[in-house]
Formats: structure tokens, sequence, C-alpha cells
């Protein structure tokens, strides 16, 4: 491992003083998991952090509240902690169920929702699950709060555009609306196979047997993660049907090909992202 | 790189040391305290081999800083059993035929020990859920969960 310092923050004060003075040569440590693979990867000759900020220690960033209408996450809870909570499974079940298929036990016990956005890769299982619910992101500086719409800090594939003396120190959303129904599927348990870690995120709202409100949004499919507001609509003011999630289905995969172009693995993705779609709206309508 | 103090109690005991900023849980237990039942596999989180239990939950010790663990509890698999007699995890592993090599052995049977003490009476489908992160080259599922079911039958 290349050799760094380490400086354990008791107070998000003190993360916070400390990358005010010291920005470009501090990287945060929360769960470590993406974080020591990427340090362990450097050679003794690359540049590494010349501090690490472990921010595990503060505990006003970790925990799920729920104030009636507005739930926000800290971003230390970890996966195992959200798939497990009331509050999530009640209110933002999809979520729940997104960061259970994260890693294995071993992973989720100790890897945060925090670093899972911030690390900012295609095919992170929560950032789906969030985007559908429209979250928002919280950083803080020593000179004040940002608050963005999650989908617009992501600048490119591992990359968002939090800056060097900020923490990411909230998520949060609205609790799904009554007569809500979502569904997250993702292919392929373990990350065995690399190329099938597409996932699927979808949310319904149904007035009677018509469909009043859609979102969805496909992870590993586009470069950002954004929800799909052409499939969406084809939903909208439609009764379900196995013809219109085929339709919803296709679109999705239409337009991945139009954001992304076509790779090498087009000819896979294409019919496999839409055949997830089409379930994921089965699998909404038939819950509850 | 500065020493840092470390504060830490290990299969029960309670250690204050000065480490290296950069070891990780791993190398801290292996390296320096020659507790070396824990393996190093893959070192990237794939394998399960380093599997130990921080705070009664299974973590990968190769994917955390042992600065991280400060005020922490962590047992090993030397810290399962007392001096001579064996955990029945590991009874029921020799007698199930759950062991070949034996590289994967420690890493599984903590995964398996943290979770029959959140869970004391679990299906197989959580039993095949718990060790999902723990790689085996030799043995073949099959033993390995039919010895932990034995023992969580015997709860
Ligand atoms: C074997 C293995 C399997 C995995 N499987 C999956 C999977 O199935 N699905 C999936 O989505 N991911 C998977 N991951 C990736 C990883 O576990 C997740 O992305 C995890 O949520 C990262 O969280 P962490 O707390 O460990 O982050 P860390 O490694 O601590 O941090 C990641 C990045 O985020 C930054 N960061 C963390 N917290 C903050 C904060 N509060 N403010 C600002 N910056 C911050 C860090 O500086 C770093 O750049 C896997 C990883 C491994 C090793
Ligand atoms: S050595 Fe830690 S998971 Fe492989
Ligand atoms: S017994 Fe050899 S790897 Fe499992």
């Amino acid at each position: 491992m290349i050799p760094f310092n380490l400086v354990r923050a008791e107070s998000l004060e003190e993360a916070l003083d400390l990358l005010d003075r010291q920005p470009p040569d501090v990287k945060i440590i929360a769960g470590g998991t993406d974080l020591l693979v990427e340090l362990r990867s450097l050679s003794p000759r690359e540049k590494g952090p010349g501090i690490v900020l472990d921010i595990t220690p503060i505990d006003e960033l970790k925990g799920i509240e729920d104030n009636g209408s507005t739930i926000t996450i800290g971003p230390l809870t970890t996966h195992r902690e959200i798939a497990a909570s009331p509050i999530i499974r009640e209110h933002a079940p999809l979520l729940s169920t997104a960061c259970s298929t994260i890693g294995a036990t071993q992973h989720r016990n100790i890897a945060t929702i925090g670093g899972n956005v911030i690390n900012g890769s295609p095919a992170a299982d929560s950032v789906p699950a969030l985007i559908v619910l429209d979250a928002e992101a919280v950083f803080k500086s020593k000179n004040g709060e940002r608050v963005s719409p999650l989908k617009e800090i992501f600048v490119k594939p591992y990359r968002t555009d939090i800056k060097e003396d900020e923490i990411l120190t909230a998520l949060r959303f609205e609790r799904l609306p009554e007569g809500a129904r979502s569904s997250f599927i993702k292919l392929g348990r373990r990350n065995a196979l690399a190329i099938s870690r597409m996932n699927i995120a979808v949310i319904i709202v149904l007035e009677g047997n018509t469909i009043v409100e859609a979102r969805i949004s496909p992870g590993s499919a586009t470069p950002l993660p954004d929800r799909i507001k052409a499939a969406e609509k084809i939903l909208i003011g439609n009764e379900p049907s196995e013809e219109l999630f085929r339709r919803a289905g296709k679109e999705v995969s239409g337009e991945m090909i139009n954001r992304s172009g076509i790779r090498w693995s087009t000819p896979y993705k294409q019919p496999v992202i839409a055949a997830l779609t089409t379930r994921a709206l089965r699998e909404a309508v038939e819950k509850r | 790189m500065k020493k840092i103090t470390l504060k830490i109690t290990i299969n029960g005991r309670k250690h204050t040391l000065r480490i290296d900023p950069n070891l990780r849980l791993l190398d801290l237990l292996r390296d320096e305290l020659r507790l070396t039942g824990t393996k190093e596999g893959c070192g990237i989180g794939e394998c399960g081999a380093c599997t130990v239990i921080l705070d009664g939950r299974a973590v990968n010790a190769c994917l955390i800083l042992a600065g991280q663990c400060n005020g922490r509890e962590v047992v090993t698999i030397e810290g399962l059993t007392g001096k001579d007699d064996l955990h029945p995890l590991q009874q029921a592993f020799i007698d199930h035929g759950a062991v070949q090599c034996g590289f994967c052995t420690p890493g599984m049977i903590m995964s398996a020990a943290a979770l029959l003490d959140q869970n004391p009476t679990p299906t197989e489908e959580d039993i095949r859920e718990a060790i999902s992160g723990n790689l085996c080259r030799c043995t073949g599922y099959t033993q390995i969960v039919e010895a932990i079911q034995a023992v969580a039958d015997d709860n």
C-alpha cells in the first residue's frame, strides 16, 4: 500500500477545517470498499493522497430520518442499514432492494451509500433508485451548504462535481405518494459477470387503473444516470398492459443507444435492458 | 508517514498500538500480531478469505484500514475458541468434509459465525447468502452449507 497519513475526524467541523486548509492533497474515506481497492492498485511510484481523511467517526453523518414527508439519509449509512430500515422499506422499498443487492454481506456491512454515490460508477446500484426518487444531494464546506438534484452532480463516469473542500452530508427525497408502486431489478446478483451489472429502477403511480406518473432509470446503460422521459411518456395516461410495458422497454433500449452509441456490448445490452424494464414495470404493478 | 495510536480489542484482549497509518486491518492481524489464521487471497474484497468479525458483523479485513478500527472490537478465527476445544462450526466443517486445502476455511467460518450470532436458525438460503462473499476453489459449497446447517440445527 502506498504511504499516506491518516486523520480521523471526530466532528464534521474538524473534517471541513482540514479540507479547507489542504484541499488537493486530501482524500475522504468512508467504508473504503472502493477507495482501498483504488489505492492498492497504485504503484509506489505513483502519487497517492498525502492525507486520507476518515469520516466514519462522525455520528451526524449516519442514520435515516423521516419527518413525515421527507426522508433524509446520512452518507455514512451502510447498505445493510438501508436494506433493513423499516422507514425505507415502507416509503422507498426499491432503494432497500437496490442496497440489498450490493456486493456481499461483508461489503454491505461497511460500504456506505455516500461512497456509492460519490464514487460515480455507472454501475452503482443505489443510484438509479435514488434518481427515480428524485433525490437531492446536500454538500457542506467551510463556506456553507450546497443542495443539488442528485442527477446533476454526475459529470462523467467515476466523476461527480463535488468540490475539493466539500463533504456529501445528506441524501434526501420525498416519501413515495399513496398509490405509488416501485421496483428495482438487477441482473446477476454478484459481479462475477461484469457485463451483466445492468439494473433498472421504476416507480409508477396509479389512479384507478390509469398510470398518472412514471419514473424510469436504468443503471449501467447510459454514460450518466438519468430518467428516461421518453419511455415515461409512453406510460402516462394509459392503463397498465404487457404491450404498453414492452413499448416502454423498447424506448429505454433505444434511448440507451442514442446516448451511448453502438458498442461491442450493444447486441447484448439492447434486448436485456428492454426486457428488464418490462419486467420491472410488470413487477411494480403486481406488487400490493 | 506519521504513526498513529490505535486502541483495539482483538479476541477479547485490549491492545494499544502505534501503527503505520496505511496499514490495513489484515496487515495488522497477520504481520504485526501474527494472527495468521486470517488469510489474504485477492486483497480486493472479492474472495472473503480475510473475513473477520468487527463489532459483531462480518467484514473483509483487506478493505478496512486498521486505523479505522479505533475503539472497536475484532474477532478472528483464533478468537472463536478456547485453547483446546474446537468451535462447533470448526468441528462441523471437519465432520462434513467441508475442508480441503483449507485456505478459504477461516473466512467461511467467520462468515458463518457472524450469521449464526445474528440468526441462530437460518434457512439454507440465508446460509448461501451469508457465504456468497466467500469463494472456495476446492470443496464445493454443498458440504460447507451442510456443515453450517448442522450447527444451526443444534441451536
Ligand atoms: C467485491 C466488491 C463488490 C462490489 N459490488 C458492488 C455492487 O454489487 N454494486 C455496487 O453498486 N457497488 C459495488 N461495489 C462497490 C462499493 O462497495 C460501493 O460503491 C460502496 O457503496 C462504496 O462505499 P464506501 O463507503 O466503501 O466508499 P469509499 O471507498 O470509502 O469511498 C468511495 C469514494 O467516495 C468518496 N466519499 C465517500 N464518502 C464521501 C462523503 N460523505 N463525502 C464526499 N466524498 C465521499 C471517497 O473519497 C471515494 O472517492 C463493490 C465493491 C467490491 C470491492
Ligand atoms: S483477501 Fe480480502 S476479500 Fe480476498
Ligand atoms: S478448501 Fe480450498 S479454497 Fe476452500
